[in-house]
């Protein structure tokens, strides 16, 4: 891979360590909310008021159907979309993207990259793969610590089917491509890596506000479709282990278009500090 | 007065109007320069001229904004992969992945080249990068020791025509000497080379034709040799009276230097004795005339009486 795709080797060589930490981190954090689900079921963790949880508390559930976040596959799918596990994507996401171009541009390093005999949509190939890697990587690990957890807990098992646990891995890089393609784009076009990493947090932080209140408030349930985070629902996937084809799709789609007008952008642009 | 090669075919390097322009701010303006095979060309100019926009338009990093660049007879941004491999490009302020070593460095880059590297060992052993440096992280380098790095990358796959901004910033001065010993044998191998620099010994040295530029615009492209006829006179003053520096008339225009009762002026050969008409007519005690060398020749294009704007900021060559 070295030799043969220098520009992907490169950008995870760099952030190797980082990147190991992150794997880390999610290993620990998914198997933490494995623990604490298995230890503590979720009727005894929000029965104590003797009221039902708010339907906007779903959105820390990863639902936006019946799936509420007192219950296993809710518990579960609340692991996916912490704050924490956003925290460690929007970390690959950002810093990767920022990678890609933006970071070369502003350190000068693009100089001696791009007088060589490669072309603008071969740098970003490389570049938009070594973010797919990691990201897929960080998913799978997720991905791979719930379903060790799931096959290992009978009540758990019983809750939630394994094809549930792919199904949620699934939509996960779905939607870390969704915010992926974006932040490519704004590198493309960029010269400060601060500009992407900005704008991917913004992406993620913008989006899951608008999630909870658009189901917090009945007046702004319309605003839940400009949200990543209506389309990513690993606690529906959890407890029903079907494919929502439509969300995938727009998550994909979204991420797509955006990795597309990366490559326009860069294609147009001046490559110097 | 203009020393520009006549046919564009014969060019390896040629520019023809060439503007660029970052918003409202002028990089370059209506550029025309030619370089022949073979040639080791030296091209001058303040920090701001308009030196790096220019490299970075002939190596396909800008597009230019108007005008024509063609090098080895290829569009530099739309041949940019037929380009490439013929390029070795040095950058002005050269930058390096802090975290890998020498070795490493030089490795991706001729990946990215994807060429052998004939000329990476001997390259290494002249200008004094040893096995032990090249296993350490770029990070731990000198500014010299990362300037010896990027001649090796730019140099290592023998490329047809070489770019060099700025090359001998940082380096010590035996091997600057080893690096205007590359540069003879690339002119004595048919290599075409562009040199920019603001040090004008290392241009008189090495360069057989010189660009200079000021605030994005061409001055004038001449051959060394003729630079040095038209250099500028020195014309040194000392005043009896002890009033200290004075209105000096006409010769103000001479950007004049006071030093207590002592003047210094660089005026050009045409223009000598004009001036000392007026000047004598001061009480003058001690009167010099000498030839400026080169830097004064140069810095003379510079000083024109009619014009004392400053060379345009630029993105490019803030330092």
């Amino acid at each position: 891979m070295k030799h043969r795709y220098p520009l992907l080797w490169l950008a995870l060589h760099r952030r190797r360590r980082m990147l190991i930490a992150l794997l880390v981190g999610m290993a620990v954090f998914e198997a933490l909310i494995v623990v604490i689900t298995v230890t503590v079921s979720p009727q005894e963790l929000f029965a104590g008021g003797g009221r039902t949880p708010p339907g906007a508390f779903k959105a820390f559930s990863g639902s936006t159907g019946d799936v509420s976040i007192a219950s296993y596959p809710g518990l579960l799918g609340g692991g996916l979309v912490h704050p924490f596990w956003i925290a460690l994507q929007l970390t690959v996401i950002g810093s990767l993207a920022a990678a890609a171009v933006a970071a070369d541009v502003e350190s000068g390093t693009i100089e001696l990259l791009m007088v060589r005999p490669i072309s603008r949509n071969r740098l970003l190939a490389e570049r938009t793969a070594a973010l797919a890697l990691a990201s897929l990587a960080l998913n799978a690990v997720a991905t791979a610590v719930v379903a060790v957890g799931v096959l290992l807990s009978p009540q758990l098992h019983q809750a939630v089917p394994l094809s549930g646990v792919f199904v949620a891995g699934l939509l996960g890089t779905a939607f870390t491509l969704c915010l992926a393609g974006p932040a490519l784009a704004v590198s493309a076009a960029s010269s400060r890596r601060a500009a992407v990493i900005g704008a991917t947090i913004g992406f993620g932080a913008v989006g899951f506000a608008v999630n909870f209140v658009a189901l917090a408030w009945s007046k702004a349930a319309g605003l839940r479709f400009v949200s990543p985070f209506h389309y990513y629902t690993p606690g529906d996937a959890l407890a029903h282990g079907t494919v929502p084809w439509g969300s995938f799709a727009v998550l994909t789609a979204v991420g797509l278009l955006g990795t597309a007008a990366a490559f326009r952008l860069l294609a147009r642009r001046d490559l110097a500090p | 007065m203009s020393e520009n090669l006549r046919d564009p075919a014969a060019a390896v390097i040629d520019v023809g109007a060439l503007t660029k322009r970052y918003g409202p701010t002028v990089g370059v303006e209506e550029l025309d320069i030619r370089v022949g095979a073979g040639e080791v060309f030296g091209f001058l100019g303040p920090n701001g001229a308009g030196k790096t926009t220019t490299i970075r338009c002939l190596v396909g990093l800008l597009r230019p904004t108007s005008g024509r660049v063609r090098v080895l007879g290829l569009d530099p941004v739309a041949d940019h992969r037929r380009l490439a491999p013929s390029l070795g490009y040095l950058p002005g302020e050269l930058r390096l992945y802090p975290e890998l070593t020498g070795g490493q460095t030089l490795q991706l880059l001729a990946d990215l080249q994807g060429a052998a590297t004939p000329r990476r060992a001997e390259l290494c052993a002249r200008l004094g990068l040893t096995a032990a440096d090249l296993r350490r992280a770029v990070g731990e380098y000198s500014r010299g020791m990362k300037q010896k790095l990027g001649l090796v990358q730019a140099l290592q796959h023998d490329p047809a025509l070489v770019v060099l901004d700025e090359p001998s910033e940082g380096l010590d001065p035996l091997v600057q000497e080893t690096f205007f010993e590359l540069l003879a044998e690339a002119r004595a191998a048919g290599r075409t080379v562009l040199l920019s620099s603001h040090v004008l010994p290392e241009v008189q040295r090495a360069c057989g034709r010189v660009a200079i530029v000021r605030a994005g615009r061409l001055v004038t492209v001449q051959s060394v040799a003729a630079l040095r006829e038209v250099r500028a006179r020195r014309v040194r003053l000392t005043f009896a009276d002890g009033a200290g520096p004075r209105p000096l008339g006409a010769a103000e225009s001479w950007s004049p230097r006071w030093q207590g009762n002592r003047v210094e002026l660089l005026i050009p050969p045409g223009e000598v004795v004009g001036a000392l008409r007026g000047l004598l007519a001061l009480p003058v005690e001690d009167l010099t005339v000498e030839e400026a060398g080169l830097e004064e020749a140069f810095l003379d294009l510079y000083r024109t009486p009619t014009d004392q704007s400053t060379p345009t900021d630029e993105p490019g060559e803030q330092r």
